[in-house]
């Protein structure tokens, strides 16, 4: 799957912790490839301790994979040059309490030998973008955990980077922050930034990302194009208004999968079936809604591949 | 370099939040509290052991604070998790660290500084003497405070700060006992392993009694240029060292 423009590239890292004094181990993730394409938004999905952060971690070379390798940006992994063009947002993270919002991201740009005249105009501008007012005298410790969020958003586009790396961006915020982090988010991928961001929000995931892999238990399970993985091939979903349990129950021999809510029933057809499932529903009186491909919701999707009970 | 040096900036901006430089007005309450302990009324001898005893007592405190700054620095952002986005930008692990140790020496710099214009404040108010030589004892200090702070910091890539303070405690009562009590041990000749291990810790570790210079500057007479040079030397190559060996530990530490 891999090209040479991949953004991010990992083959087979496998990555242990030690627990306990004895010398076990555990596999946080075992033998994990990925490939991020540019210009995408890309979410690394999977239940709490799949391995996303581990994942992260090795990506960005905070952690030292037990074997496997990978690129970033074209780069070895934890390479400065990389480092220079790509943002991390860390999982819930945290700044050094004695500074303001505006220092803080001064120091981070500085670190990006960022001058003071482009950094004062783009902290500025980042402030503003994430909801935090530019000349708070608030230092960060007395920051609640969204905003905190928020700062670690703008700090990780200080340096107006490539790739953004982003773990669990949505976490600590109401959800009016999370639907901004989202138009943040989009908004970057206009400008032709490449995403990845690490999720087990799937709501966020869903309304958002171009590519998806699921991990569990720090394996990919499924990987793709969310609008490829979501639909179901050879499925036309078809709802109608009106009727009642009999006219549900007339349809049901046609379909796969007949639901009724809300006054209107939602059945889904083998392609093949759709026209003799439409004639049915007219002379049974219905009115027609909508007639489109069937999608699965990315929360069946996620829950079929974490358990494995997939069709 | 830059990157280095922000990141000590950091280190002092961050003592200062904490209090730290606090210390200074301790250390003036500690010297003059022992002032009027001065046995005689000859000028020269309470000179002599005024100088001495605050020299004695910048090395403690200087000891103290190297500690104090070194052993949380690193465990401190692991735990915070503010590493990460320190590391995840265009910083590498080694200027991290020299970074985190630079600060350090910044800030006992400033430290020190203060308690040597306390302690010429002091013997001038007391006793009417512009005292410079004490500004030989407080530079050896600093240089013994470097050596200290930087096996501190080393050990700090591994080990946790209770732990740490204890190591450290502990290398410091060795490298100041070695000439003495080590040497002596080994002249008498300790059998087998024991005596393998106390050789090892003789010429591994630094003799930090060299550092010791109270009594020189107590006298008045100082020390040499050439033995400030010497001390100098040994402390900037021990704390490379033990800089060094943390750096080793560090480069390959999942975060
Ligand atoms: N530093 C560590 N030491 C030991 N185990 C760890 C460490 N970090 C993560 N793990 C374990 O690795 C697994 C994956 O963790 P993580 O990558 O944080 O998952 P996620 O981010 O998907 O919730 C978990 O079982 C976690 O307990
Ligand atoms: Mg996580």
């Amino acid at each position: 799957m891999e090209t040479p423009d991949d953004v991010v590239d990992l083959r087979d890292i496998t990555k242990s912790y030690r627990v306990g004094f004895r010398h076990a181990r555990r596999e946080a993730v075992s033998g994990l490839s990925l490939s991020v394409g540019p210009g995408q938004i890309f979410g690394l999905l999977g239940p709490n301790g799949a391995g996303k952060t581990t994942t992260l971690k090795v990506m960005l070379g905070l952690a030292f994979p037990d074997a496997g390798e990978g690129t970033v940006l074209g780069r070895p992994l934890g390479d400065r040059e990389a480092h220079m063009r790509l943002g991390f947002l860390p999982e819930s993270p945290y700044f050094y309490g004695f500074l303001t919002a505006e220092k803080a991201l001064q120091l981070y740009g500085r670190l990006f030998g960022l001058d003071a005249e482009v950094l004062s105009e783009r902290s500025a501008r980042l402030l503003d973008l994430v909801g935090i007012p530019r000349e708070s005298h608030l230092t960060l410790d007395k920051y609640s955990k969204g905003m905190l969020q928020r700062i670690g958003i703008a700090q990780a586009l200080i340096n107006d980077p490539e790739l953004v790396i982003m773990d669990e961006p949505s976490s600590g915020l109401d959800p009016l922050g999370q639907k901004e982090i989202r138009d943040v988010l989009l908004g970057l991928r206009e400008d032709g930034k490449t995403i990845l961001l690490s999720s087990h929000q799937l709501s966020e995931v869903e309304s958002i990302c171009d590519s998806v892999s699921i991990i569990d238990s720090g394996r990919v399970v499924i990987e793709g194009s969310l609008s490829e993985l979501l639909t179901e091939p050879g499925t036309t979903r078809i709802t109608l208004r009106g009727g009642g349990e009999a006219a549900g129950a007339a349809l049901a021999p046609l379909a796969t999968n007949v639901r009724r809510d809300e006054g209107e029933i939602i059945m889904d057809v083998a392609a093949d079936d759709a026209y003799r499932a439409l004639e049915k529903a007219s002379e049974l009186g219905l009115g027609l809604v909508s007639v489109e491909p069937a999608r699965r919701s990315l929360e069946d999707l996620f829950l079929e591949a974490v358990r494995g009970d997939g069709p | 370099m830059r990157n280095t040096l922000l990141i000590a900036g950091n280190v002092i901006k961050d003592a200062a939040r904490k209090k730290l430089f606090y210390v200074v007005f301790l250390f003036g309450l500690a010297v003059l509290g022992l002032s009027p302990l001065l046995p005689t009324f000859d000028l020269g001898v309470r000179a002599q052991f005024l100088r001495d005893i605050s020299i004695s007592l910048t090395s403690l405190f200087g000891v103290v604070m190297a500690v104090v700054l070194s052993v949380n620095l690193i465990p401190g952002e692991v735990d915070m998790r503010t590493i990460y986005n320190i590391l995840s930008k265009p910083v590498s692990r080694a200027q991290y660290l020299v970074g985190k140790y630079l600060g350090i020496l910044g800030t006992l710099a400033i430290i020190l500084s203060v308690m040597a214009l306390e302690i010429l404040i002091l013997v001038g108010a007391r006793l009417s003497l512009f005292t410079p030589v004490v500004l030989e004892g407080v530079l050896a200090v600093f240089l013994e405070a470097a050596v200290i702070a930087a096996f501190s910091l080393g050990l700090s890539t591994f080990a946790s700060a209770p732990i740490n303070v204890f190591a450290t405690a502990l290398f410091y009562l060795l490298c100041h006992v070695k000439t003495g009590f080590l040497h002596q041990k080994l002249m008498e000749g300790a059998g087998g392993l024991a005596r393998v291990f106390m050789w090892v810790l003789y010429y591994l570790l630094p003799n930090l009694e060299d550092f010791n210079v109270s009594q020189q500057v107590g006298y008045g007479s100082g020390v040499t240029l050439s033995y400030a040079l010497r001390i100098a030397g040994y402390s900037i190559l021990f704390s490379a060292m033990f800089v060094f060996i943390g750096y080793l530990v560090f480069k390959r530490r999942d975060l």
